[in-house]
């Protein structure tokens, strides 16, 4: 609490700027916008205001009654968080009448609230206990029978108990305005109104997650980590989400070395506050079907002995190796896989099969400023699959500020309204945005032979922008990792001309093209996949939340990860295996710790110096000019399976019953009409 | 009440009423509305400029007659009006809400089934004085019926060119739709009223803003009564004195009051405005069922507003400041008349009940409070409970009332003060008598 200064008298206060306004909160005086609710004037004067159903990024519905407070010269107390403000208005956040209305609406909250806090999964964290203590009497008038409501089967993503909920109807709104999934509402009015789906069905929104950390209450909390961990019991790391393109911050919680969630951290340039359910529920994939020793031949060795053996395989293929590295590689990890195979005379592959190399990689403008464009063109691009955290921008700009949205690929269902051209680039041959357009090339379009020119046809029409699949494949071709295309070792592979396929990590090659060549596989890498189980030497690697790392994401934006834990029994980190194993070869890497491990990635690309990380870089986007034909081909969905769009997250037995409750009518959505 | 007292015995004659065919005795249609002198003049209303009514509604101090008795010709007044320089960007409707549930009110009803032209008229006219093109007429879905013929009326008027384009070759456009709600009281508040007509779930919403900004499609609306409405049309027409001969100042004009519970006589009138409660009961309805002596309570405005008791009832006046006088207020005028036979505390239980059904469910104090003072009332009825509780019962009214979006909450809270204020006596013998049982 701080002293309240004397309130001046309204003749003493200067007049406010134009567009401002004077207002005494507690007697203090401040000069606040008048575009503001009274609540964001109380926060700007830093008094608490307590609230469930107000959230900034969604819409006001003024609904819980927390937030009311006294206006004075105002019948009755005022909610806060709608109520405009007013020149000279003054508001007392302290006074009786505040404080009792707000001891009233908290009685009522309570009233028919089971209060079952010691069985509940948002104990600890749950803002109705917070704010029970903070602004509540500590007992209840009420003693009548509480009200007991069904829980709804929503699907494996979130477990209800619905007569914990107090009807602030976030997850409504989040449902109707940020997902775009209108899947939630309310039935039943009064007390028997109750939150869900009506007809019970699995949540097919991307997004759903964010409905969780959206309920103040225990209503809706995280099927996955039902009863495994309270709160306190938790340990927490900043990393980010590396399994799309978009790089979410988000906050890795560990109890004793086992990942128990993750959870996004807030970045208005990137995330917002949200977090695809792909982030958020596939970390049992951390703790399933792991490689936690050396393989040779299947069967468990030590390090020294898998070295040997690679060392022995290495001087077989005398020199013919092909390198391919997998799409979840850290910027050390790139950098180590780089140098081992320069080492040893070999390329790196880090593009799948019909990727080509040395074409751009990232948008032309950061996440933020796609808040501003006015046109888009979507090219073999589906950005609800690819990123869907962009996809909400997208989504908001054109429900909210008329933003022009087309596609040109296969048919979609973005959650608004877009301009389908066609499904063949024939479509575009008379398109005219009235418009600046910004055209986002996505992985339809990038998978092709002829992505070459696609991307000239694009860069005739406006600005190009690029959507990779994931924060790895960017930060490869940041660093120069992808020295040959996958299409090129495949080819010496099949041939018989490489005698060693060299594998970091999954997905640039399937297991069918590795199937192809006669020579040996070596592994390095975190699951048995399929890639692991086709190889002699199996080596095992430290995974995404188990080792430090840096990643760039589609806006040039390098991010740094901790390590939220250790890797599982004699896995290592992945710079260090390539440390140790030159060393064993006769030609250490030039770096013993972390530390130089990122010098040496400064010197290499500055945009991964410590003092441009979490800025957007810029990375120019060279066009290619001579591009070739362009293949009368439709574009096909790239990403037919969200929820197991990678090895890593087909681990994950969560991600498996995901993709069984959507099947296959997220392909192309529930049939929303396109315009 | 002396002043009161020159209204006591006047019962009006027809053309000293809004409403000539209110008890159905004549035709409701088109021909039977014409021979009472309706769409007369309709002609020079719609030529003469909106600013001009709207300055007359305002001199006839006109009150809503939906119950919050909100001045017409101001609320008319908020609507923004097109001038050479700055022509309106949006369309601006007019609504009428029909949606009567107010237990006790079945005014608007009558005036649908046995008047509809009276509020057709009215809508043309208001349509034309809102600049409003379109209007909506929001009936309550169990007026069925009544609304059928509300739909009849308009197609009489339409084919006789009170409706339509270009009435009555003044160039004045007004279409009018009748919308069926599905029965929820909580529509009847205006902009829940919206909603539900947007085809949304029938919840208010926070204001500011206000309808006459943002209102039906987030357009410029305005919501009025169907008695309003209907009222608007004939003070138009008729010289100003002919409406404030009636009632006391700020008060004036006639009224439709549904009396009903214990009296003779129970009926749907159309009376004097500041008419004394007793005339009313006495003149029109037979009087009290076993004596003016054997009145227990009135409730005078549907059931929202806080009873009076017998010594009060003696002495008011029906209109909207004597009645806030006494702590209570006019509302829709229906007046609910209990005698000593009746049991009150049941019966403000069973008004408790209807709140706790129809409660929309939207803010914490309403969705949670009613039902829990329905409870603790039906228990405080029987003679279930302690003195306490009681207490806590008028506690619990205070922690609920004031503090919602809309005032639905009010009006759930004010009939359970109302009746701790004047009948705790009762409460207590009966807890007393429960605590022996």
């Amino acid at each position: 609490m701080t002293a309240p200064t004397p309130a001046p008298k309204p003749p003493e206060c200067p007049p406010a700027p134009e567009g401002m306004g004077n207002m005494l909160i507690d007697g203090a005086h401040i000069v606040v916008p008048r575009t503001f609710t009274v609540m964001q004037a109380c926060t700007q004067a830093e008094k608490e205001i307590p609230h469930f159903c107000y959230h900034e990024s969604l819409s006001v519905d003024g609904n819980c009654r927390m937030c009311l407070v006294e206006v004075v010269g105002a019948p009755k107390p005022v909610a806060s968080c709608h109520w405009p403000v007013a020149e000279g208005m003054k508001v007392n956040t302290q006074s009786q009448i505040t404080i009792e209305a707000r001891k009233g609406t908290m009685e009522l909250l309570l009233a028919n609230h089971p209060l079952d806090c010691p069985i509940c999964d948002q104990g600890g964290e749950c803002g109705l206990q917070d704010q029970a203590v903070a602004y509540g009497s500590d007992r209840s008038h009420y003693g009548e029978m509480k009200r007991a409501v069904d829980d709804k089967e929503i699907g494996s993503k979130i477990k209800t108990v619905m007569t914990r909920c107090i009807h602030c109807t976030r997850c409504i709104r989040f449902a109707t305005e940020v997902a775009g999934v209108e899947e939630f509402g309310a039935t039943g009015r009064g007390e028997s109104m109750q939150v869900g789906t009506y007809v019970e069905h699995a949540l097919q929104s991307e997004l759903a997650g964010n409905m969780i950390d959206l309920c103040p209450v225990g209503a809706l909390t995280s099927k996955p980590y039902a009863y495994t961990a309270r709160p306190w019991e938790l340990k927490r790391a900043a990393s980010i989400d590396t399994l799309d393109a978009t790089g979410a911050p988000v906050f890795v919680d560990t109890r004793a070395g086992q990942v128990m969630r993750v959870l996004p951290q807030e970045n208005d340039a990137i995330n917002e506050e949200w977090l695809t359910d792909t982030a958020r529920f596939s970390y049992d994939a951390l703790s399933l079907n792991r490689l936690t020793t050396p393989l040779i031949k299947g069967q468990p060795a030590s390090w020294p002995e898998a070295f040997a053996a690679v060392k022995k395989l290495l001087a077989k293929a005398e020199g013919n190796l092909g390198v391919v590295l997998g799409d979840m590689a850290s910027a050390e990890t790139a950098l180590s896989v780089r140098d081992f195979a320069a080492q040893l005379g070999a390329k790196v592959a880090a593009l799948p099969t019909g990727r080509a190399t040395e074409l751009p990689y990232t948008l032309a403008l950061p996440f933020k400023d796609f808040d501003k464009v006015e046109a888009v063109l979507l090219l073999g691009c589906n950005p609800r699959r690819e990123a869907p955290l962009l996809n909400v921008r997208l989504r908001r700009g054109a429900l909210k500020r008329g933003l022009k949205v087309y596609s040109c690929g296969a048919v979609a269902d973005l959650t608004y309204r877009h301009t389908h051209l066609g499904d063949t680039v024939a479509a575009l041959e008379n398109f005219q945005a009235d418009k600046p357009l910004h055209v986002i090339v996505g992985a339809q379009a990038m998978g092709r032979p002829d992505a070459a020119a696609l991307l000239a046809i694009a860069a005739k029409l406006g600005t190009v922008h690029v959507l990779e699949s994931s924060c790895g494949r960017i930060t490869a071709q940041a660093l120069e990792a992808t020295q040959v295309s996958a299409d090129e070792t495949l080819k010496g592979w099949k041939m018989g001309k490489l005698k060693l396929l060299w594998l970091h990590g999954d997905d640039t090659l399937t297991a069918e093209e590795m199937k192809v060549g006669e020579g040996a596989l070596v592994y390095v890498g975190t699951h048995h996949s399929a890639a692991a189980k086709l190889a002699e030497v199996c080596l095992p690697a430290a995974a995404w939340a188990e080792e430090a790392g840096l990643y760039m994401n589609a806006e040039a934006r390098v991010q740094a990860t901790y390590a939220a834990t250790q890797p599982p029994l004699q896995a290592k980190e992945s710079w260090k295996i390539y440390r140790a194993l030159t060393e064993e070869l006769g030609a250490p890497l030039p770096w013993n710790t972390l530390g130089q491990v990122r010098e040496a990635l400064a010197l290499r690309a500055p945009a991964f110096a410590p003092a441009n990380l979490n800025k957007p870089q810029a990375v120019p986007l060279a066009i290619p000019k001579a591009a070739g034909k362009v293949l009368p081909k439709k574009f096909t969905e790239a990403i037919p399976a969200f929820y197991l769009r990678s090895t890593y997250l087909q681990q994950s037995d969560w991600m498996q019953k995901m993709q069984a409750e959507v099947g296959t009518a997220q392909i192309n959505g529930p049939g929303r009409k396109v315009a | 009440m002396t002043k009161g007292g020159k209204y006591n015995v006047t019962k009006l004659s027809p053309d000293q009423l809004c409403f000539p065919n209110l008890a159905g005795q004549g035709d409701w249609g088109i021909k039977g509305y014409q021979s009472r002198g309706g769409y007369e003049g309709l002609k020079e209303l719609l030529t003469t400029p909106p600013a001009a009514h709207i300055q007359k509604l305002k001199d006839s101090a006109l009150r809503g007659r939906g119950g919050a008795g909100f001045p017409t010709g101001m609320k008319w007044s908020f609507m923004p009006q097109p001038t050479p320089e700055k022509p309106l960007s949006k369309p601006s409707y007019l609504v009428c809400n029909a949606d009567e549930g107010e237990p006790g009110t079945c005014k608007d009803r009558d005036i649908l089934r046995f008047d509809p032209h009276t509020l057709v008229e009215g809508m043309v006219v208001g349509c034309y004085c809102l600049n409003a093109k379109v209007g909506y007429i929001y009936v309550r879905g169990e007026y069925y019926d009544e609304s059928s013929r509300l739909v009849q009326a308009i197609e009489e008027a339409r084919k006789a060119g009170f409706v339509g384009k270009n009435i009555l070759g003044t160039g004045v456009d007004v279409e009018i739709h009748v919308h069926l709600g599905a029965g929820a009281y909580i529509c009847g508040e205006e902009t829940a009223l919206l909603e539900s007509l947007e085809g949304k779930k029938g919840q208010p919403r926070l204001k500011p803003p206000f309808p006459a900004g943002y209102g039906l499609y987030g357009c410029p609306t305005t919501i009025n009564n169907v008695e309003t409405i209907a009222q608007a049309a004939v003070i138009l027409k008729k010289p100003l004195e002919w409406w404030t001969r009636h009632g006391r100042p700020n008060n004036h004009g006639t009224k439709i009051f549904s009396i009903s519970g214990s009296v003779n006589k129970p009926c749907n009138v159309e009376a004097p405005m500041s008419i004394t409660l007793r005339a009313l009961i006495d003149d029109y309805c037979g009087g009290v069922i076993g004596g003016w002596d054997n009145l227990q309570a009135v409730i005078p405005g549907g059931s929202s507003t806080p009873m009076l008791n017998a010594e009060q009832a003696g002495r008011v006046l029906m209109d909207f400041d004597a009645l806030k006088a006494e702590g209570t207020g006019l509302g829709t005028a229906a007046v609910v008349v209990m005698n000593k036979q009746v049991d009150l505390l049941r019966v403000m239980t069973r008004i408790a009940a209807f709140y706790k059904h129809e409660s929309c469910g939207q803010c914490t104090p309403c969705r949670e409070g009613v039902g829990w003072v329905y409870r603790l009332m039906e228990r405080l009825s029987h003679g279930e409970g302690t003195i306490d509780e009681l207490d806590q019962l008028q506690a619990l009214t205070k922690k609920i009332e004031g503090r919602t979006i809309c005032a639905f909450a009010d009006g759930a809270m004010w009939p359970v003060q109302g009746t701790i204020k004047h009948f705790r006596g009762l409460f207590e013998e009966r807890i007393r008598a429960g605590e022996s049982r």
